[in-house]
């Protein structure tokens, strides 16, 4: 548990409407510093669309949204990662095409300002030491070299985890990390993913309750676009509400 | 890193022996083909400079006729009405349709796909069309003729009525032009072209602003496209509404596609191998749109990666099975 309390993340009344249906409704949330929140819920919850209001790919119907006590409603997404927050997404999302060396490259060089378009790629030192770097902290150095999309499905999770990582994000929102995967391979990918992202603030979207249980200090529950609940993992499995409309018995 | 400087010096080697063997040739073939290679270089800076916005970073522009069109004009315009000297003239040649491409793009990179490949015609139509009734000012659709004065640079003077000078000095420009494009797709900038080519989400994601990128590869590729166009007119001593025409760049979508796409030297081959099948078939066939279409429709089918592509796939196999 973090020491201090500070607030990094925090959103008033957001609300998102897509036509007449409401996605997302009235929520409001707070993230302290150095927490991993999970954010869970039947599927259609909103959960993802509650991501992608926090970075910025769709503009809030409603409501505000404060990074480190800064307004960030409605930034673009690419402006929101260089405020510092990292997004997974459902589907993986690299570029499939590329080696993983050149998947995580991209993503640090994000982070450098200096463009001079007639200096070789491979000559930017400091990007290629922070890439090796991440490369063994995500421990896909043996594979640097593998284009991606001929990854194992698991380790390109990881990999997606790995170039969100290198933007050296304080905030990371994994949208479900496990999807996809046997519940075996889930645990190994947990496993793998909480030493990478140890001392990061984290707010974890997953629809199977069991990934999250051992994982997260709070969890939030969205049912409808709403908050229905709010707790530790053993208030969550206590609550009358959460058992009757998440959990079904 | 032992790889990429072998294949630095296999470059250096092959790009230094093409150079030479093309410097060599106008001793041994007549005017006639001196011309026809003048023209192929023009075409191969046009296909390049095309390979950059369509190759590397996905984005399928018909607007690039514009901007050849443009440069073709502004030479032709500034030699003939304002008196300008040939390397002025030139240089605008590669400014003006900059400016263009600029506000072309500001509208044309919001958008994606198949709506970028339409706002784009929509541009060159509308500068075809006032090219072609602007007649006064353009010649129409029979185009305005110029003799350009001597390019002269320092102690470096190009007569560029003689056809061997004016072959040099367009050889010359190819070859920096594509050295320059070459240095452009392995930068860091050239880089996240590529990268908005696999996934324009996840660029965007870790905090590259897409658009700004797209405007900028829009912006180099309409440069160059421009330059292409300047060079015509300066072998053609010509300009006609016709440059700006959306189908222009229609060659340099064949030209990229039957020589591979975000390979650079693809579209280059893919220009020197229709060319050459059209100067020759011409006589036969009639129709020169013919040989174009049946080597497209034979590569698509054969090798969709196109020439180069193809290659490269060849000799992975070889690698892995080896």
């Amino acid at each position: 548990m973090p020491e201090t309390n500070e607030i990094i993340l925090e959103l008033k009344e957001v609300n998102k409407s897509f036509g007449g249906l409401l996605a997302v409704n009235k929520v409001n949330l707070s993230l302290n510093k150095g927490e991993l929140r999970a954010l869970i819920g039947p599927n259609g919850a909103g959960k993802t669309t509650l991501l992608n209001l926090i970075n910025g790919i769709f503009p809030v119907s409603g409501g505000q949204i404060f990074f480190k006590g800064k307004e960030i409603t409605n930034l673009s997404p690419h402006r929101i990662s260089h405020i510092g927050i990292a997004r997974t997404l459902q589907i993986t999302s690299l570029f499939s095409g590329s080696t993983v060396y050149e998947n995580i490259w991209i993503a640090v060089q994000s982070r450098k300002r200096i463009y001079n378009p007639l200096v070789h790629a491979s000559k930017r030192k400091d990007v290629k030491d922070k890439t090796e770097y991440m490369l063994e902290l995500i421990g896909l150095k043996e594979k640097a070299q593998t284009v991606s999309s001929e990854l194992s499905y698991g380790d390109q999770r990881i990999l997606e985890i790995g170039v969100a990582l290198s933007t050296e994000p304080e905030l990371l929102l994994l949208d479900e990390p496990t999807a996809g995967l046997s519940t075996e391979e889930s645990v190994i990918l947990v496993k793998k993913v909480q030493g990478m992202i140890a001392g990061k603030t984290i707010i974890l979207v997953e629809h199977d309750m069991g990934v999250v249980m051992g994982l997260a200090e709070r969890i939030t529950v969205l049912n409808y676009g709403e908050i229905i609940a709010e707790g530790t993992p053993q208030e969550i499995k206590d609550n009358e509400e959460v058992r009757k409309i998440y959990l079904g018995t | 890193m032992i790889l990429s400087k072998i294949s630095h010096f296999g470059f250096v080697l092959i790009f230094g022996l093409v150079l030479l063997v093309l410097a060599v040739l106008p001793f041994f073939v007549d005017l006639y083909y001196q011309t026809f290679l003048i023209e192929l270089f023009v075409w191969v800076l046009f296909a390049i400079s095309f390979d950059l916005i369509f190759g590397y970073t996905g984005l399928l522009s018909f607007g690039q006729a514009l901007f050849f069109g443009l440069g073709s004009y502004t030479v032709t315009i500034f030699v003939r009405k304002f008196g300008f000297n040939t390397e002025l003239s030139l240089f605008l040649s590669i400014v003006i349709p900059i400016l263009f491409a600029w506000f072309v793009g500001y509208f044309s990179v919001k958008l994606t796909g198949i709506h970028f490949a339409i706002i784009t015609i929509i541009f060159a139509m509308i500068g075809n069309i006032i090219g072609e009734t602007w007649t006064s000012f353009t010649g129409g659709s029979d185009g305005l003729t110029f003799s350009p004065p001597p390019f002269r640079l320092g102690l470096l003077s190009v007569d560029m009525m003689d056809i061997k000078s004016n072959y040099y000095f367009v050889l010359a420009i190819v070859a920096i032009s594509y050295l320059f494009l070459r240095r452009i797709v392995q930068s860091p900038l050239g880089k996240v072209f590529i990268s908005i080519r696999e996934n324009e989400e996840r660029v965007q994601l870790i905090g590259y602003n897409v658009q700004r990128y797209k405007l900028v590869a829009f912006i180099i590729a309409g440069g160059l496209s421009g330059l292409a166009g300047g060079l015509y007119s300066l072998t053609l001593k010509y300009a006609g509404a016709s440059y700006l025409h959306w189908s222009v760049s229609g060659h340099a979508v064949v030209y990229t596609v039957v020589g591979g796409m975000g390979t650079l030297i693809g579209p280059a081959l893919g220009a020197g191998i229709i060319m050459s099948l059209e100067h020759y078939l011409i006589d036969i066939l009639q129709t020169t749109d013919l040989v174009a279409g049946i080597v497209l429709v034979f590569m698509i089918l054969v090798a969709p990666k196109g020439l180069v592509g193809y290659i490269q796939s060849m000799l992975k196999k070889g690698e892995t099975s080896a």
